[in-house]
C-alpha cells in the first residue's frame, strides 16, 4: 500500500481568543493526488493547511512523508511542503524577485550560487524570466503570484498548498496559472471557493464546514452534495438587468 | 516625497549610479561631517558645497529641479529652529543652520536618487549597521507601497460615501477611524509575513544576495571627494 505524504489524525485548533477552528479533523494525501479543500468563509480550511508545517500548532497527530510534526522536525517538513499564500504581497517581502525567490534555499542551507541557480530555474518554470531584478511592488497581480509560486518551487517540495490561487487574478492570468499549476508533477492541496478551478485540478474534494472535515468525494459530488456551484442559477439571474430593483 | 519616484531615480546608469554604495555612504559621511564643522560666516564655502552637489546630480541625470524642491521638505522644521536662532539675537547662526539642514537634504537625496534601496541598505549592513536596523529599514520600504495603496483605497472610499456636504468634524472622524484601521491591517499583514517566512524555513536570520564588490574606482571615488571636500574646509 502507498504511504501517504500527509496523514492528520484527529486534528484540534482553538485560537487564543477562544474561537474552535478545527474540531476531529481526519485527512489522508497520496502522492500524486490534488485535493480541493471547500467550504465556507471560516470553516477551517486555510487555518488547517497553516497546521501541516507548523506555522499554527494544534492538537492531534500530523505526519507528513513519514516524519512526526514536532520542533526538531520542523525544518525537514517544511522543506518538504511548500505553501503558496492567498496574498502574494505577504509573500513577497524581499527588495528584489531574485532575493525573494532565492530566501527559502538560503533557509534550506543552499549555498548562494547555488541559490542564485535554483531561483532562476523556479522563475523560468513559473514563466517569468525578465523580472529577476524588479521589485516586486512592479509586478502584476499574476505576475506576483508566479513569484510567490517560484518561491515555493525554489525549495523543491514534494507537496504544493495552494490558499485560493486564483484570487485577484484576471481570466487570462488564472488560465495561465491553472495551466502552470496542472504540468507542475507535486502532490497539491488547494483550498478554493472557485469550483472550476477545483474541477480542472483537482482528483478529490474534502468539505470543510464550522472546523470540521464533514465530507470527502470528487469535486462534482461535493459540489452537488453541498450546493457548492452555480449551476442551479438560470442564466438569466446572472446576467445584469437594467429593471432589477433591489 | 513619494518612494515611487526615487525608487525610479535610483534606476539609472550615470557613473554615480554605478559605484559602490558603501562609496557613496561613505562619501555622505565626510560630506556631513566637513558640512557640520563648517563656520557660519564661511559662505565661500557652503557655496562651493552647493556648486558639489548641483554638478552631482546633473551628473547622475537627476532633475534638478524637482531634487531642490523635494528637499525643501525640511525647511518648516529647520526654519522653526532657525527663528529661535534669530530671535535669540544670533541670526548668523540662523542662516547657517538652514543652509546646512538643506545642503545635507540635498545631499542625503542625492545619495537615495542614485543608489537602489536594496543595495543601499546592503552597503549599510556591510559598513557595519546593526541588522535590525536594515530589516526594520527593508521592510518598511518594502510595505510603504501596500500600505499606501491600501490607505489609497480607503480614502477613495470614504470619498465616494462623503456626500454632497462636507463637514470638518466628521471628516476629521472618519480620518481618525481610518488611521486605526489601516493599523490594524498594517498588524494582521505583519502576521501575515511572519507565517510565510516561517513557511519558507525563516529561522531568524536573513541571507541576500548582493554581488557588488568595492572596487578600485570606488576607491578612487571616495579618496577624491573626500580630499576635495576636506581642502575646501580647511585648506
Amino acid at each position: 500500500m502507498t504511504t501517504p505524504l500527509i496523514e492528520v489524525r484527529d486534528l484540534h485548533f482553538q485560537y487564543e481568543d477562544g474561537t474552535r477552528a478545527l474540531e476531529g479533523v481526519n485527512f489522508t494525501l497520496y502522492p500524486g493526488e490534488t485535493v480541493a479543500l471547500l467550504g465556507a468563509n471560516g470553516s477551517g480550511k486555510t487555518t488547517f493547511v497553516l497546521q501541516l508545517n507548523g506555522v499554527l500548532r494544534g492538537q492531534g497527530s500530523i505526519t507528513v512523508c513519514g516524519l512526526p510534526l514536532t520542533n526538531e522536525t520542523l525544518p525537514q517538513i517544511r522543506s518538504k511542503i511548500g505553501m503558496v499564500f492567498q496574498d502574494s504581497d505577504e509573500q513577497l517581502f524581499m527588495p528584489t524577485v531574485l532575493d525573494d525567490v532565492a530566501f527559502g534555499p538560503l533557509n534550506q542551507g543552499v549555498p548562494e550560487e547555488e541559490a542564485i541557480a535554483k531561483a532562476k530555474l523556479a522563475l523560468e518554470r513559473a514563466g517569468l524570466t525578465q523580472v529577476w531584478n524588479k521589485a516586486p511592488y512592479h509586478l502584476s497581480a499574476g505576475e506576483k503570484r508566479r513569484v510567490a509560486l517560484a518561491g515555493v518551487l525554489a525549495m523543491e517540495p514534494e507537496i504544493l498548498v495552494l490558499d485560493e490561487p486564483t484570487t485577484f487574478l484576471d481570466p487570462p492570468a488564472e488560465r495561465n496559472l491553472l495551466h502552470l499549476l496542472a504540468d507542475l508533477p507535486q502532490a497539491k492541496l488547494i483550498v478554493t471557493h472557485n469550483v472550476r478551478l477545483a474541477a480542472s485540478l483537482a482528483s478529490r474534494a474534502v468539505f470543510f464546514e464550522k472546523g470540521k472535515l464533514v465530507a470527502s468525494g470528487t469535486v462534482d459530488e461535493i459540489a452537488r452534495r453541498f450546493d457548492w456551484t452555480y449551476a442551479d442559477l438560470p442564466p438569466a439571474d446572472l446576467r445584469y438587468s437594467a429593471h432589477r430593483r433591489f | 516625497m513619494h518612494h515611487v519616484l526615487l525608487d525610479r531615480w535610483s534606476q539609472g546608469a550615470s557613473p554615480l549610479h554605478r559605484r559602490d554604495a558603501r562609496a557613496k555612504i561613505l562619501t555622505l559621511l565626510v560630506f556631513l561631517v566637513v558640512l557640520a564643522t563648517t563656520p557660519a560666516n564661511a559662505v565661500a564655502v557652503l557655496m562651493t558645497y552647493a556648486g558639489l552637489l548641483t554638478a552631482a546630480i546633473l551628473i547622475a541625470g537627476l532633475p534638478l529641479g524637482s531634487v531642490l524642491l523635494r528637499a525643501m521638505a525640511v525647511l518648516p522644521f529647520s526654519l522653526t529652529f532657525g527663528l529661535i536662532s534669530w530671535l535669540a539675537g544670533e541670526p548668523l547662526r540662523a542662516l547657517a543652520l538652514v543652509e546646512k539642514s538643506y545642503l545635507s537634504t540635498v545631499a542625503v537625496l542625492l545619495l537615495a536618487g542614485v543608489t537602489p534601496l536594496p543595495l543601499l541598505l546592503g552597503g549599510l549592513e556591510k559598513l557595519g549597521t546593526p541588522r535590525l536596523l536594515v530589516l526594520v529599514a527593508q521592510f518598511l520600504y518594502r510595505y510603504l507601497f501596500v500600505l499606501s495603496e491600501q490607505a489609497q483605497h480607503m480614502r477613495l472610499a470614504a470619498s465616494c460615501r462623503e456626500g454632497a456636504g462636507r463637514r470638518r468634524r466628521s471628516n476629521y472622524r472618519a480620518a481618525t477611524g481610518a488611521l486605526a484601521v489601516l493599523f490594524a491591517r498594517s498588524y494582521e499583514r505583519a502576521e501575515g509575513i511572519h507565517r510565510a517566512m516561517l513557511a519558507r524555513g525563516f529561522t531568524g536570520r536573513f541571507s541576500l544576495l548582493h554581488a557588488s564588490r568595492f572596487g578600485a574606482g570606488d576607491g578612487a571615488f571616495l579618496l577624491i571627494i573626500s580630499t576635495f571636500l576636506i581642502l575646501v574646509r580647511w585648506g
